[in-house]
Order: C-alpha cells, then structure tokens, then sequence
C-alpha cells in the first residue's frame, strides 16, 4: 500500500489518546450523592470481566478508527476495491524506433501499438498530467487532446532512437510533476536491440509495458556499406554486407549511377572495385529489394574521390617511410615528385608534410627551428625513454608500443590525434602531422605494425594531399561535432542548414549530408539506422522487465495493461477507510450505549424451563 | 387524564398545589371516586354467607325465611363489623430523601404523600390506623386508632427526614407486631437499600401471626437506569460509602444488577407470604391505594 499524502499518516498517532485514556483513567469525578449505591458496587463486582471486555471493547474500536481516518487522511492507495485512479503524474513512452515501422500481418506495427496508446490515455481524467515521450526522447505534453494529437502525429524514426533515456526522461517528468500517483506506461515491440541497455534507476516509479505478440516477418537488410579507403585516389572498392533468409539482390549506387548488382546470401562479403570519374565528396548507397521493413533496405556511405597524392620522402625520415611510400606508389595510390614531404623534423623544409622526430637527440635544435621556419606550432622537448602504449580514436594506432618520445610542446590549439603514457604522440594541424617519435624501431613498433602503410596512405590522401575532411556516420539525429571552420550542413535534398555553435544535429533521416565551408565541402555526414535495428527478435517479458527496474510489469493484454498502466495495481482506498472508520465509530456507539449489548442479547434464544 | 381523579395525576404535580392534608384528600376523593363507579359495590357488605346450623349455634342467626320454605336449619353468617387494623411503616432514613431529578419528588416526599392518603382512606372506612416512622431505630409511633383525629396525628409526624446511618425496618416490624394484637394488615413503604435476610425474617414472622403484608418498594426512575453521567464518585448519603465509577460504562451492569436485586426481593418476600411491588416516584399516588385496597378487600 502507498500513500499520497503520507505525511498525514501522523495524525495516527492520536490513537494513542483514547489508548492513554483507557490506560491512564482517573475514576474520580464530581461527587454524586446516590443512595443506590450498593447496587453499583455490586454491579461492578458481578460484571467486572464483563465491563472490562467492553472496555477494552470501546478502546479498540476507539483506536481503530482514529488509524483509519488517518489512513483515509493519507489517501491510500492499493488493492483492493476502490475505483477510478488518484491524480496522476502519466508519462506515455511510445516506441517508435525504425522496428515498428514493419508490416506484420497486413498492419503496422506502430499503427497497432498506437491503438493501445489512444485506449490508454482515454483513461486520462482532468486532474491528471500527461506526456507523450517518443523513442527518441522528445516530450509532448499539456492536455490530454494535445497529447492524443501528437500521438496521432507520430511517424516511426529511422533508427533505433533512445529508449532507456526516453524512459528515464519520462520518469523524469512524472516525479517532477509533484502528484502522489505516478505511472510509466511503455508500448513497445520489445525489439531486443532497443532494449540493451537498462533504463537507470527509475526509483519508485512504477513502469508498466505493453508488448504485444508480433508474428516474424522475413527482414532483408544491409548491414554495412563503406568505401575503402574511405578516400578514393581515385580507385577503391565498396565493401558491404547483408543480412536476411535466402539470396538477397543487391545493388551499389554510387553519385548518379548504379556501378554493381549482385546477390549475396547473409554473412558473404559484398566487394565492389570502383574508380568513379568525378571528383570531390560523393554520395553513393547499398540497397536490396524492398520488404516488410523499408528502413533498412538501403543504407549510405560517403566518399571523396581525388587524384592520388604526390609524395616526397626525404631520406632522414629513414627507411620504414620510404619502404612505405613505395608500396603506396606501387598500388597507384601515391605518386613521387613534389606535394606532401614526409621527413623528420629537422629536414622539413614546407608544409604539407608529414614529421617525425629526429633520430639523433642532438638535432633538436635544428628541428625545432624547421619546425618554426615552416609555421608548424609545435616544439620538440627532450626525449623520453620509457615504455608506453598508444590511445587513439584511429584504429590502426591503438595499442601501439612506443619506447621513446619526445615530449612536444603546442604553441597554439592544435589537434590530438594519438596519446603516448598520457602525453601528446601524434598531434595535426592545417597541412602537418608530428609524430613524437622517430620511425624508427628503437623509438616505436609502428613501422613494423600491419596497420601503417594503410594509415600512413589515409593520413596523406586524406589529410594532407587533399584537406577532404572528415566523414562520419551516425544514426539519425544524433548530436554532430562541426569540423573547425565549417560554416553549413548540406542536406540530401540540397538544402543547406547554418551551423552555430560547435554542434549539430544529424538528419533525423538516411543519407549523406556534407560539411560546408562557404562553397567548398569540407567532410561528409553519413546517416544510417543502427546494424542491429535491424534484428527484429523481441526480448523476453522477463529481461525486458529487468531492464526497468524493480518496479516494472510487462504484459502482452493490452485491457491488463492499461488497467495496470492507471492504477499499478492501486486503487485510491480514502473511501474504503472512510467507511470502515464510521462503522467503527458506529459499533462504538452502539457498544458504548450498551444497545449492541442488547441486540446480542435479544438474538439469545430464550432459556428452556425445566418442568418441576 | 379525568380531572377529578387527582390519585391518577403526576405526584409532582398534584403536590405543588397544595399542603400535604389537602392533596391526601383529593386523593382519595379521586380514588373513591373511581371505586364507586367499579361493578364490585364497595367493600362494607354485611352478609357473608349461609352455613349449616350446628347445635351450639346461636339461634338469633338462623335464617327463618329459608327454613320456613325448605326446611332447611342454616345460620346466616355476616362479615365482621368490627375494622381493620393497620400499621402504616415509613422508612425516613437518609437514602430516602433523594430524587434523581428537580421534576421528580423524593422517593420520601412520594411516600409521605402516599401515607396520609392511605391513612385517610382507612379511617373513611371507619379502619383503625397506626403509623411508625423509622430509620436506624424507630422514630415515631403512633398506635392504631379509628377516630378521624388519627389522621390529624399522622400528618403532624410526617414532614421531617431521618438523621440515621442505616435502616431498621426489621425492627420497625417487630414494634408494629407488638401494637396490633390479631390479624391486621402492614404497610411497609421503603426503598429498601438494607439487608434482606433480616426483613424477610420480621415479615416472615409477621405473616406467621395472620397478618397481610403490603411491602411497596419505593424507587426513583434514576435508581432503576443509572443517568448519562461521566467520571463520578458516587456516595450514600445514608452510609456515607463511596464508589469512583464512569456512568456509561456501568450504565448496563447496574441496570442488571437492580432487575435482579428487585427480583429477590420479591421472591424472598413472595416467599414469606408478603405482597410485594415497585412502585416510582413518578407514578400516581393512587398507586399504592390501589395496592394497599386490593389486599384490604382480601381481608375478612
């Protein structure tokens, strides 16, 4: 049992007064001359057991029902046979994730749990607050007709969205609302993948969750879609993958034309070479045959296309980068004779290059004035010699061993691109990019790692041949970092939204957006729903449940579950209790009048006399 | 109500109207009243009934008519010419000077009223009176006396309250047997707040003489049903004994406790040969007239 006014459980305590009353009763009244009273003594003494039984009688009662009207004061609220629903705080979290957005038997999934919505909130009364909270966390709210109407509005998403925050967003609401009664009410598909994260503490929220029984349908999707290198100089390939039952037909579209078709079945890799003509950022796409869910029948990538960089390697940059070089060179990727120098630092002479420390300790001051001479804001230190692993969002340079770096020293912002024991490692600016260490074995295992012919190609393709920028790939509407400098986010339709701040928000829909500063794109947006929304197997009443705390129900009756979404279970009980205090109050009278006595008395068949 | 039937109207009442003289004879105005217009003719009827003549008998009443018919020898027999003697006993003792209400009279006041229009009614029919006020001893005496001037000697005894801690009414019998030589009848008015054992012993021996008992229990309405009274000290005015006690909650007990007290006190004096009855405060005074004259019409 709760309460919604609790605090009013304390007029509880006043039972104790008849308690006291009873316990601490002083028999000494105002004197009374009466002549009879023999007869009170003699009363007193034949029915002493039974006036003492009346009295405590009388003080049962008396106690019992000041705690029910307490207990009515507090409003309570339970089980029991009360009706209607106390005012309450009712946030609605309506999972719209792309997943809904399937057909399953001849009707949309998001249209059947909207249905049970609408029932829900028809239970909504005037002194109740209501939200709606979709699965991308936003909040509509105000009237109940307000609330029905965004409803109504709701189309699905085309990702997963965010339904442990929308859930904890909406418990949010309902405890800030400051009603007694609060109510989660969840109508999802219980697509496991939506699911995979808890909710958080919802405290003692009640949650409620409707997930209907939803037939399987067969969901052919693209699972991956990316080119590589993710910078065509100009050749490369489109590699993908699908998932779904049986031979799934595939096709890559890449600008304005469809450069492969195929069919694959789940799990075989999709490996298109590719050498498009044009030049600059290109939206291209892998798409199968349509199904029960559209959402994810196509997904996009984002590529830049450019000729292949030209390279200088200086010899002080040492043998590691010029063996590199040649490999790149030698699958048409990089060409010899001017463009980006790759060099150490005491050798570099302009930008773009690509730095490494000097081998010889000795040379630091030499580097640091080539550094300074080619408007390179950074600075060499003394080298350190101590083992440490590398950190970086770069893949191929996590966890690479380093044994000496040179500590480097930013004269003004630049980027961190990789950490060594904590300290900048790799570091790039406008037209450069310091490694701390030279490339050299003794210095680090980078040369000799698989990843670094391939790093070192994408760092001069994309970075310092071209300045392309970068490209990412989110889901929809996610928050967006703007590259430095970026003035507009060109949109799929051409449409170009300002950029104000630091961040952005993704197209809540697929597709390649691109950064723009002034007329130049500057990096590639890709949106794509999430790989695993595409998993449509539904979670376990049970897991689910745990997902949402202690608190939570999960059914798959719709009558049970708005039942269970207006009341958890509770009923308000004041009336009940109120009830019961006056019949307390009644049986007090009728036993302090002594006529429930007497009503006893009467129902007594009459003694049976004896014949002489 | 009939008007002219002042034994039938509230005892409060009739008594705020005049001194005590004049409403014992309205009183009995009213009560005779009544009994002539009852089909029974009175109570001074001089022939009995006839009996077989035996030898010895006197010959002055032997019905001549009947043996002139019939032949038959029967003696004409006739009712006693001479009058009752009765003894009127008046319990004074503290606990009687207590009414349970300002609308009520004292259960003494009741019963003082009550004897002077009993003892005006006895006289009327030519019945010696006596009168014996008692509370812990015998306060007045006065011997059974025909003469009108009797009554005029008991309303000068009556007006005054006891001053006794107790109540011998056993005693008070015991005086009274020792005034009425053969066959009278006693009328005991008391509240009865005493030991029975030894009243039922006097009246015992009183009945075991040939006299008729009338014992009328006088009780105020508020002894019967304890009042709607919180947290009180209840206290005998006569004994002084006190009881601490919260009204309601021995309200029922109490009522219980005086049914059953009132049922031994008639079965004990049912049992001695005794007419026993309640009578209240509130009820008319021709009450105990007509429970006092319903065992005088028994008497020979």
């Amino acid at each position: 049992m709760s309460f919604l006014s609790p605090w009013l459980l304390a007029l509880a305590t006043a039972a104790a007064v008849p308690l006291l009353l009873h316990l601490l009763r002083r028999r000494t009244g105002l004197p009374l001359s009466f002549p009879a009273v023999r007869y009170l003594r003699r009363a007193e003494k034949e029915h002493r057991r039974e006036m003492r039984m009346r009295n405590l009688l009388l003080m049962a009662l008396r106690v019992l029902a000041v705690i029910a009207l307490a207990l009515a004061a507090a409003r309570p609220l339970g089980p029991g046979f009360g009706t209607g629903h106390p005012p309450t705080a009712f946030a609605l979290v309506l999972d719209n994730s792309m997943s809904t957005a399937r057909v399953s038997a001849s009707h949309v999934v998001l249209d059947q749990l909207r249905e049970g919505a609408l029932a829900a909130l028809a239970e909504a009364g005037s002194g109740d607050r209501v939200w709606l909270v979709t699965a991308d966390a936003l909040v509509a709210g105000g009237s109940r007709a307000d609330v029905v109407a965004a409803l109504k509005r709701v189309e699905p998403l085309a990702g997963a969205g965010q339904l442990p925050a929308a859930v904890a967003r909406a418990a949010n609401l309902v405890r800030s609302a400051g009603l007694g009664a609060r109510q989660v009410a969840i109508v999802t598909d219980a697509q496991a993948s939506g699911w995979r994260m808890s909710a958080g503490d919802l405290g003692d929220v009640p949650v409620s969750v409707w997930a209907p029984v939803i037939g399987d349908v067969a969901n052919h999707a693209v699972r991956r879609a990316a080119p590589s290198p993710a910078h065509l100089t100009p050749r490369g390939r489109v590699e993908g993958t699908v998932s779904g039952p049986g031979a799934i037909n595939w096709r890559v579209e890449l600008g304005p034309r469809t450069v492969a078709r195929g069919t694959a079945k789940e799990g075989e890799a999709i490996d298109v070479p590719v050498a498009p003509p044009e030049r600059g950022w290109t939206a291209g796409w892998i798409k199968v045959d349509p199904d029960e869910l559209r959402g994810d029948d196509a997904r996009a990538f984002a590529t830049w296309v450019g000729d292949a960089p030209r390279l200088t390697v200086d010899a002080e940059a040492g043998p590691f980068a010029a063996g590199a070089v040649a490999a790149l060179v030698e699958a048409r990727r990089a060409e010899r004779g001017g463009g980006v120098q790759v060099t150490s630092a005491d050798a570099l002479r302009q930008r773009p290059a690509l730095i490494f420390a000097p081998r010889d300790p000795a040379r630091l001051g030499l580097a640091n004035r080539a550094l300074e001479r080619a408007g390179v804001p950074w600075r060499l230190g003394a080298p350190e010699r101590s083992g440490s692993t590398v950190r970086s969002l770069d893949p191929r340079l996590e966890g690479v061993r380093v044994t000496r770096r040179y500590a480097i020293t930013p004269l003004a912002a630049a980027e961190t691109l990789a950490t060594a024991g904590g300290a900048a490692w790799v570091v790039g600016g406008d037209g450069y990019v310091l490694v701390a260490s030279a490339l050299d074995t003794t210095d680090t295992e980078l040369p000799l790692a698989p990843a670094f012919a391939p790093w070192l190609g994408a760092l001069l393709g994309e970075r310092l041949a071209a300045d392309a920028g970068p490209v990412s790939e989110v889901a929809p509407s996610a928050v967006l970092r703007a590259p430095v400098g970026a003035t507009g986010l060109e949109l799929a339709d051409g449409r170009i939204l300002p950029v104000v701040g630091a961040r952005s928000i993704a197209p809540a829909r697929p597709g390649v957006s691109f950064w723009r500063r002034g007329d130049k794109r500057v990096g590639a947006v890709v949106v794509n729903p999430e790989s695993d929304e595409s998993d449509l197997a539904a979670l376990e009443p049970a897991m689910l449940a745990a997902r949402l705390g202690s608190r939570a129900a999960v059914t798959a009756d719709v009558a049970q579950w708005q039942h269970r979404a207006w009341t958890a279970g509770q009923r308000p009980l004041m009336g009940p209790f109120l009830v019961l205090a006056l019949l307390l109050l009644v049986a007090e009278l009728l036993v302090a009048r002594g006529d429930l006595a007497a009503l006893v008395r009467r129902a007594e068949p009459a003694p049976v006399r004896r014949a002489a | 109500m009939d008007a002219n039937r002042p034994d039938l109207l509230d005892p409060a009442s009739l008594a705020a109207l005049g001194r005590l003289e004049v409403v014992a004879r309205w009183v009995v105005d009213g009560f005779l009243t009544g009994l002539h217009r009852s089909p029974r003719k009175g109570f001074s009827v001089e022939f009995a009934e006839h009996r077989p003549y035996q030898p010895g008998d006197d010959l002055r009443y032997l019905d001549w008519k009947i043996l002139a018919r019939s032949d038959r020898w029967v003696i004409k027999q006739y009712e006693e010419e001479t009058n009752l003697r009765a003894m009127l006993l008046l319990d004074v003792s503290p606990s009687m000077a207590w009414s349970g209400s300002e609308a009520r009279l004292t259960k003494l006041a009741w019963a003082e009223a009550s004897v002077a229009a009993l003892s005006l009614l006895l006289l009327k029919q030519r019945d010696a009176v006596g009168f014996i006020r008692f509370d812990d001893a015998v306060r007045t005496v006065l011997p059974p006396r025909a003469r009108t001037a009797q009554w005029r000697r008991v309303l000068a005894e009556l007006g005054s309250a006891g001053v006794g801690t107790d109540t011998a009414l056993a005693a008070a019998i015991k005086r009274a047997a020792g005034l009425v030589t053969r066959p009278g009848l006693f009328v005991i008015l008391s509240d009865l707040l005493m030991d029975p054992d030894e009243v039922t012993s006097a009246v015992r021996t009183l009945r075991a003489v040939g006299h008729d008992i009338v014992v009328l229990h006088v009780m105020d309405p508020g002894e019967r049903d304890l009042a709607e009274v919180g947290d009180a000290k209840f206290t005998d005015p006569e004994s002084g004994d006190a009881l601490a006690a919260r009204g309601s909650d021995v309200r029922d007990a109490y009522h219980a406790t005086v049914e059953v007290a009132i049922g031994e006190w008639r079965e004990r004096l049912a049992g001695a040969g005794a007419f026993y009855e309640v009578v209240s405060t509130d009820a008319p005074f021709g009450t105990a007239l007509r429970r006092a004259f319903a065992v005088r019409q028994r008497l020979p």
